[in-house]
């Protein structure tokens, strides 16, 4: 077998890298891949929790890099979604314990077990960053539509060119109320100044929140806007690329049309 | 037979010698006529009798009748003052018989001309260089033409000018010891006239940086009234002014192609 090795990274902290490493992974595996999600923030681990697997941590991505266990020991199996599976961060080393052959060699290790690989790149443009994408083939640029996030994002993607992986975009945390309202930059005017590619557009939702507290894939919650925005992208991923973009849009259903004229939703 | 071949050989040389004689005025011919660019360049000299000059000017001119109507003429009676007398009459010949557009004195000694004498002179020059293709093919200009998109993160530093065909992202540095021109979105705070030549300037065609710098003046808050349009910003008065580039043509006032 010979996988995929998408790293997905932003720049800025706090965007959205996790959740959606953990949805596209869920979501790629509901697809019926064999799917690897390897949590690089070392000393910052929080994909295990997102994926509700954190109790069953006995060896993490140090320990098989380091060569203290073999990497099926320190995969755990997810129960819920078959053919999904974890490498864990340590959560008392720095980020400077990897190193860049040690991340090759495992990711050459990987790409022969898996269809894909999602590499979940810590905050930043140092070492974390260089070890996440160092066996990158594909890489995903998640930004939120505001402006820190955007130029963050611009100058991980100039870096990403600059290895020769061409990225492509998601833009996370849409507010559709706040762009009609001029509020929030649109879809649109990220495009404008990231110009790359675009995989998906996700919006904001409560359920991503929920998600991460009780450990369930986002992917899993039908009734999640942003699930179902992941289960597009993972699709997109996997081969459907005619597949269109969805934008997020405002509810326009009579219901919230009520709601609103008495006052008790905005 | 001998006496017969010299006394031809005497006859051929008186004959050559006429000949040459025949020949010398017309070496240093009184009145020479060049094309220049859109115009002509009359060399005279004024030495020769009044008469004769303007025999021959409209000799010269009424060859050419065609291409004389509202062409600019340049006069050029060498290094000499004076001849004033001359110069007007030839105008006034010129003007009436042949509807030149203008007439110029060239003089090429003296600096303290007439404004429009030097004008003449100095668009005569730079006619010459824009026509005279050899001329340009030489020449060199110190910038660095870049195409694509400069992202957050990325410095370009250059000596002479600087020209990107693209945008400019917020987050990146474009600093050159000339001229910054922008043919996209400039997002990004530049430093133009590195480190300082306050004569530089700052060219985008959708100009919306934080902040520029050029030569040793920094412009804090740009002008936002300007966005949407082209932006032309320089150093007035030891502060950066912006102004509408379409409005204000900075470069029209430059009658020929000149190296920036």
């Amino acid at each position: 077998m010979e996988g995929k090795i998408i790293v997905v990274t932003s720049g800025k902290g706090g965007v959205g890298k996790t959740t959606a490493t953990a949805s596209i992974g869920a979501a790629l595996a509901l697809e019926g891949n064999r799917v690897a999600v390897i949590d690089m923030d070392i000393g910052l681990r929080n994909l295990d929790i997102v994926l509700g697997l954190e109790n069953r941590i006995v060896f993490n991505i140090v320990d098989v890099v380091n060569k203290r266990c073999n990497l099926s020991q320190a995969l755990i199996r997810d129960r819920r979604i078959e053919n999904l599976f974890l490498v864990p961060a340590s959560q008392s080393d720095n980020k400077d314990v990897l190193t860049t052959l040690g991340v090759q060699r495992l990711a050459k290790q990987l790409k022969s077990e898996f269809n894909y690989v999602i590499m979940d790149s810590p905050a930043g443009i140092e070492k974390g960053f260089e070890n996440s994408v160092v066996a990158a083939d594909e890489a995903i640029v998640v930004c939120t539509p505001d402006v820190s996030s955007i130029k963050d994002a611009d100058r991980v993607i100039g870096l990403l060119y600059a290895r020769s992986i061409t990225p492509r975009l998601i833009v996370n945390r849409i507010i559709p109320e706040m762009v009609v309202r001029g509020d929030m930059l649109s879809h649109e005017d990220v495009m404008d100044i990231l110009s790359i590619d675009l995989l998906g557009l996700v919006p904001m939702d409560d359920q991503v929140v929920i998600s991460t507290n009780t450990g369930v894939p986002l992917v899993m919650q039908n009734q999640s806007l942003a699930g179902q925005a992941f289960r597009r992208i993972a699709k997109r991923i996997n081969g459907e690329t005619d597949l269109p973009i969805q934008v997020p849009t405002m509810k326009t259903g009579i219901w919230s049309k009520i709601t609103q004229k008495l006052g008790l939703t905005k | 037979m001998w006496l017969k071949n010299n006394k031809m050989n005497k006859h051929n040389e008186m004959e050559l010698s006429i000949v040459q004689n025949e020949a010398v005025a017309p070496s240093i011919p009184s009145v020479k006529l060049k094309g220049v660019g859109d115009g002509f360049l009359v060399t005279i000299n004024p030495a020769i009798p009044e008469e004769e000059i303007y025999k021959e000017l409209s000799d010269l001119f009424g060859r050419l009748k065609h291409l004389t109507v509202n062409a600019k003429v340049v006069i050029d009676i060498g290094n000499i003052e004076g001849y004033d007398a001359l110069v007007n009459n030839i105008k006034l010949l010129l003007k009436s018989k042949f509807d030149v557009g203008s007439i110029t004195r060239l003089n090429q000694k003296s600096s303290s001309n007439s404004v429009s004498g030097f004008d003449g002179q100095h668009n005569i020059e730079n006619n010459i260089r824009a026509n005279n293709n050899k001329g340009w093919i030489n020449e060199r200009s110190d910038a660095l033409i870049l195409t694509g998109r400069v992202r957050s993160g990325q410095k370009i530093d250059t000596k002479g000018h600087l020209v990107i065909a693209g945008n400019v992202n917020p987050g990146a540095e474009l600093t050159a010891g000339g001229n910054i021109i922008v043919l996209g979105s400039l997002l990004a705070p530049v430093y133009a006239g590195y480190p300082d030549d306050d004569e530089a300037f700052v060219m985008a065609l959708d100009f919306r940086p934080p902040n520029i710098q050029i030569g040793g003046v920094v412009s804090m808050e740009i002008n936002s009234e300007l966005s949407g349009k082209i932006v032309y910003a320089t150093v007035k008065d030891n502060k950066i002014i912006t102004e509408d580039y379409i409005k204000t043509q900075p470069f029209g006032k430059i009658p020929w192609p000149t190296i920036m």
